[in-house]
């Protein structure tokens, strides 16, 4: 008894767990405010269609990259030494997908049919290739996930025989990372043809946006396992990080930086070598207008150059505090250039009516409902993170627990 | 157990599951709904290919097609199908721009819409189910002439526009889904139903032609050589919006070159 009143005494972790759990109930509230009174109570527009939620949604897939790209590393190439991150990146990979689904449900104006896309093909449509790679890897990130459900101690107490079923699926790990692997790179570059395939908004009109999103998406994939691993290392000293496998990963993070840059370089200022109605001014709005601070600073500076210098350079990676603070910023010029391909294509109005000339413009903020909910969604992530951290070890690179 | 047994128990079930994949591969695409909406009964053949025409020379600005459609389509006055833009004057007065779904030939909305709910009629018109769209939106981002509109809220007031403009000829629009121009498709429908013929009988043709007061609108068949739009494109220059990124839009302008030249 006077053990269990120990456990419920206000500490940082029950702290933790009741901001996030409080975050969460009003992202609930939100979310019901949205499912009841409908899309009105955003700040979206029929010439702003997607704002918060879609960056949201693409933000959190793009970050879940390191689930596909840690279990190809580890099962279809043999680098066994990474299958501790496998393990993490999957875990995180499961989360975000879930944060993604639940954007969607948000965005989409009638919820209750959500399945329609699995149901009434249009094979023509990007979208529908995303919304069926997604389920697809879904149910690929589930299986993947049950030997780590496996590993809750209560679990492999009171229900042994579950627990074995639950961990099978490990014996088939390489195929369901063969899956994975294409799934993840149909649906990953498919979100940039998303954008890309839209002719009618010419900043958006080009082929190398599926190319980035996937490039971004595995950087930023890599950087967010790390962060997650180090930085739940930090906060519970009873996990054991191997620190030799995270500097051999932040090392081909910092080169797949390399080519990122060059390639983000090379599709951006392409762009000026002519001129096009709506795609040069969509340029202006990038590198001068309203989105440029997110552009140098968020995307390129603080997103990729900072980064990758301290990542290649041996004697400032192997400061731990550097190396972090490289990983915060990875991950967050991802969630920026996401941001930015959004709202670009859609802040240039190209009026084409009058004159092939005309371009206007127009703005977008999130309401507060859209924020409120949005937040509730990523404590939701940050909660099951945390949970899964302290009861299913999923940041562990110690030995392997044997199966039951 | 010899090690001979295990091999050939693993190259068969490598050849079941391949077989069984390339099955499935083969297959599963069979299985699928039809993207467009099974025809019915009363849904248009091809013999028909709807059109309108423009005449900017003709078009005041008065904005009476927009009230019309509104009316006869029973749009929440948030919504309009119909738009008009004023550009710069020529010859002294401006010259008007009257927009709404080009129910293009090769429609980026058709194309990316993940659902299928937007589909082509034989006659050539983009409808929209909307029973089956979900609201995602791709299809607002997707078209280059702004013509789709959201359902944000839902529309359970009085239509202000009923009856001085018109009666409601079709359902209201949930909340929650697309909405656009159909070329008002119930009267084309019930109007060839009846033996009558859109673009001549006012009753089988779009609101927005009806009401305008200028007669700047024309509608009719592409396919019949001596319909209205027919015989106005034969005659007339003509041009269509954004033609370049090679949308196939169905609605076609008479520019005012005619003022132009009276001035010179």
């Amino acid at each position: 008894m006077i053990n269990r009143m120990k456990a419920v005494k206000l500490n940082g972790f029950s702290a933790w767990i009741g901001i996030l759990a409080l975050l969460m109930v009003a992202g609930v509230v939100a979310g019901l405010v949205v499912f009841a009174r409908g899309l009105v109570v955003t700040n979206l527009t029929d010439l702003v269609p997607w704002g918060l939620w879609i960056t949201m949604d693409i933000s959190a897939i793009a970050l879940s990259a390191g689930a596909f790209t840690f279990c190809a590393a580890v099962y279809l190439l043999g680098l066994k030494q990474f299958r501790p991150l496998a393990r993490t990146a999957t875990f995180i990979g499961l989360i975000g997908y879930s944060m993604a689904m639940l954007c969607l449900l948000l965005d989409i104006g009638r919820p209750e049919r959500f399945w329609h896309g699995f149901v009434f093909w249009n094979t023509h449509s990007v979208l529908w290739e995303v919304t069926m790679c997604v389920g697809l890897y879904f149910t690929v990130l589930v299986m993947e996930s049950l030997p780590i459900l496996a590993r809750w101690k209560l679990l492999r107490e009171r229900y042994p025989v579950l627990v074995k079923r639950m961990e099978a699926p490990h014996h088939y790990a390489p195929y369901l990372a063969a899956a994975g692997l294409v799934l993840s790179l149909l649906h990953q570059s498919s979100l940039g043809a998303t954008y890309g395939v839209i002719i009618s908004r010419p900043i958006w009109y080009r082929p190398g946006l599926a190319v980035l999103f996937i490039a971004s998406a595995i950087a930023g994939g890599l950087a967010l396992t790390m962060l997650a691993s180090i930085l739940a290392s930090r906060f519970n000293t009873l996990i054991e990080l191997k620190d030799e496998i995270i500097d051999r990963a932040a090392v081909v993070l910092g080169w797949l930086l390399v080519v990122y840059l060059y390639l983000r370089f090379w599709d951006t200022f392409a762009m000026t070598y002519t001129y096009q109605p709506g795609r040069n001014e969509g340029f202006d709005v990038l590198v001068g207008g309203p989105l440029s601070f997110n552009f140098w600073a968020g995307e390129i500076f603080l997103g990729i150059v900072l980064p990758m210098l301290i990542l290649l350079n041996r004697r400032l990676r192997t400061q731990p505090l550097l190396r972090l603070v490289a990983f915060i910023c990875v991950v967050g010029g991802v969630v920026a250039y996401r941001w930015d391909t959004n709202m670009v294509g859609q802040l240039v109005v190209r009026g084409a009516f009058l004159s092939e000339e005309m371009v206007y413009y127009t703005s977008y903020l999130p309401s507060a409902v859209e924020i409120i909910s949005a937040v509730g969604i990523l404590s939701f992530g940050l909660l099951a993170f945390t949970l899964a951290v302290k009861y299913l070890r999923v940041v562990d690179h110690g030995p392997e627990i044997s199966p039951v | 157990m010899n090690e001979k047994t295990v091999q050939r128990r693993e190259f068969l079930k490598l050849v079941i599951t391949s077989m069984a994949s390339f099955a499935a591969l083969r297959w599963l695409p069979r299985l699928r709904m039809p993207a467009a909406p099974l025809p019915k009964k009363d849904e248009p053949d091809g013999s028909h290919s709807w059109a309108m025409v423009i005449d900017q020379e003709r078009c005041n600005g008065c904005g009476y097609c927009i009230k019309a459609c509104q009316a006869s389509n029973d749009c929440s006055p948030d919504i309009t199908w119909s738009s008009l833009y004023q550009g710069d004057e020529v010859g002294g007065e401006p010259v008007y721009l009257p927009v709404a779904c080009m129910h293009c030939s090769h429609a980026p909305c058709v194309s990316v819409c993940p659902v299928g709910a937007s589909y082509y009629r034989a006659d050539g018109i983009v409808m929209m189910d909307y029973d089956r769209c979900i609201g995602c939106r791709y299809c607002q981002i997707a078209c280059p002439y702004d013509a789709r509109s959201f359902n944000w809220d839902s529309f359970n007031e009085e239509n202000p526009l009923v009856p001085e403009w018109g009666e409601p000829d079709v359902e209201r629009r949930p909340r929650g889904v697309v909405e656009k121009c159909t070329f008002c498709s119930q009267k084309i429908d019930r109007g060839l139903a009846r033996g009558l013929v859109p673009g001549v009988d006012q009753q089988a043709t779009p609101a927005c032609v009806q009401a305008c007061p200028q007669q700047a609108r024309i509608f009719g068949d592409l396919n019949d050589p001596d319909s209205l739009v027919s015989r106005a494109l034969a005659e007339n220059p003509s041009y269509r919006l954004l033609e370049n990124l090679g949308t196939g839009p169905r609605i076609y302008y008479l520019p005012v070159d005619r003022l132009n030249e009276e001035q010179s």
